[in-house]
């Protein structure tokens, strides 16, 4: 019971600040709710009682969302949003998939059959030791993989960002 | 409705936040902040599934892990894509980069 208030609550958060992201017309409050959204889920993660990837997404996001409002500012001429500058296209297009998109998905979970649920999971010092099991032993391939294509989109994303410079 | 349903419901509803995000915005940053939301929704969909249904199987956080890692891969390409339009256009609009068009 006290798991399912905290999940919708956290949940109920979440969406709240997903909303606002794209309500703003201020690039950085856009920012800071994909934070507070994000924090959110990180809350729901906790909730779930997956604490490693809930901390995790905490300290991830906080992050990438301070990085990504250090963008906003400096790409956008009115990153606080004082012009009221108008920057949505095909919004009733896009808000037609978007209903689309979430009512489906809403639907496949209502009407599937998930199985029995499982109502013990283990504490969060065995998780962490499985989990660690896990990536060394069975997904290692998928954790170097993983490891090998952010050096791949480092190097990418540094290389497209740099000033060609021309040679006489 | 079992706690299931309800993470469940919670990710269905921020993947179309997201999609309509995606879908609605000009701006270079606010469109990857539409993805951003979409890849949060798969992450509350694996993680309630591996809670829920097979907590003795860690290929479930595994997975969070490497949608945590696309996330992080997609701002670090898309800001140097966004540099580097930047500097050429002086813009991160997307409705003027029509140079891919076929």
């Amino acid at each position: 019971m006290i798991q399912a208030i905290f999940v919708g609550l956290w949940g109920g958060v979440a969406i709240w600040f997903g909303i606002s992201v794209f309500r703003t017309s201020s690039m950085v409050r856009s920012a800071l709710s994909l934070l507070a959204s994000m924090a959110a889920i990180g809350g729901m993660f906790l909730a779930l009682e997956a604490e490693f990837l809930g901390v995790l997404q905490l300290m991830m996001m906080a992050t990438e969302m301070s990085i990504m409002a250090i963008f906003m500012v400096m790409f956008m001429m009115d990153p606080g949003g004082l012009g009221q500058m108008e920057m949505t296209h095909q919004k009733r297009a896009a808000g037609v998939a978007g209903l689309a998109g979430g009512a489906v998905a809403v639907a496949a979970v209502l009407l599937a059959d998930w199985g029995p649920i499982v109502a013990e999971a283990d504490g969060p010092d065995m998780q962490t030791r499985a989990l660690g099991i896990e990536l060394m032993e069975r997904s290692m391939l998928i954790f170097e993989t993983a490891g090998v294509t952010i050096l791949v989109a480092m190097i990418a994303a540094t290389a497209v960002a740099i000033t060609r410079q021309r040679t006489p | 409705m079992t706690v299931l349903t309800l993470a469940l419901i919670v990710g269905a509803v921020l993947f179309g936040i997201g999609l309509y995000g995606a879908l609605s915005q000009t701006n270079l940053v606010m469109i990857m902040m539409g993805v951003e939301l979409m890849l949060g929704a798969a992450m509350v969909n694996l993680v309630a599934f591996w809670r829920f249904l097979h907590p003795d199987v860690y290929s479930g956080q595994m997975y969070v892990l490497v949608v945590m890692t696309v996330m992080a891969l997609e701002a670090a390409v898309g800001f140097g894509i966004g540099t580097a339009r930047f500097r050429q256009r002086g813009s991160v609009e997307m409705e003027e980069a029509a140079e891919l068009k076929g």
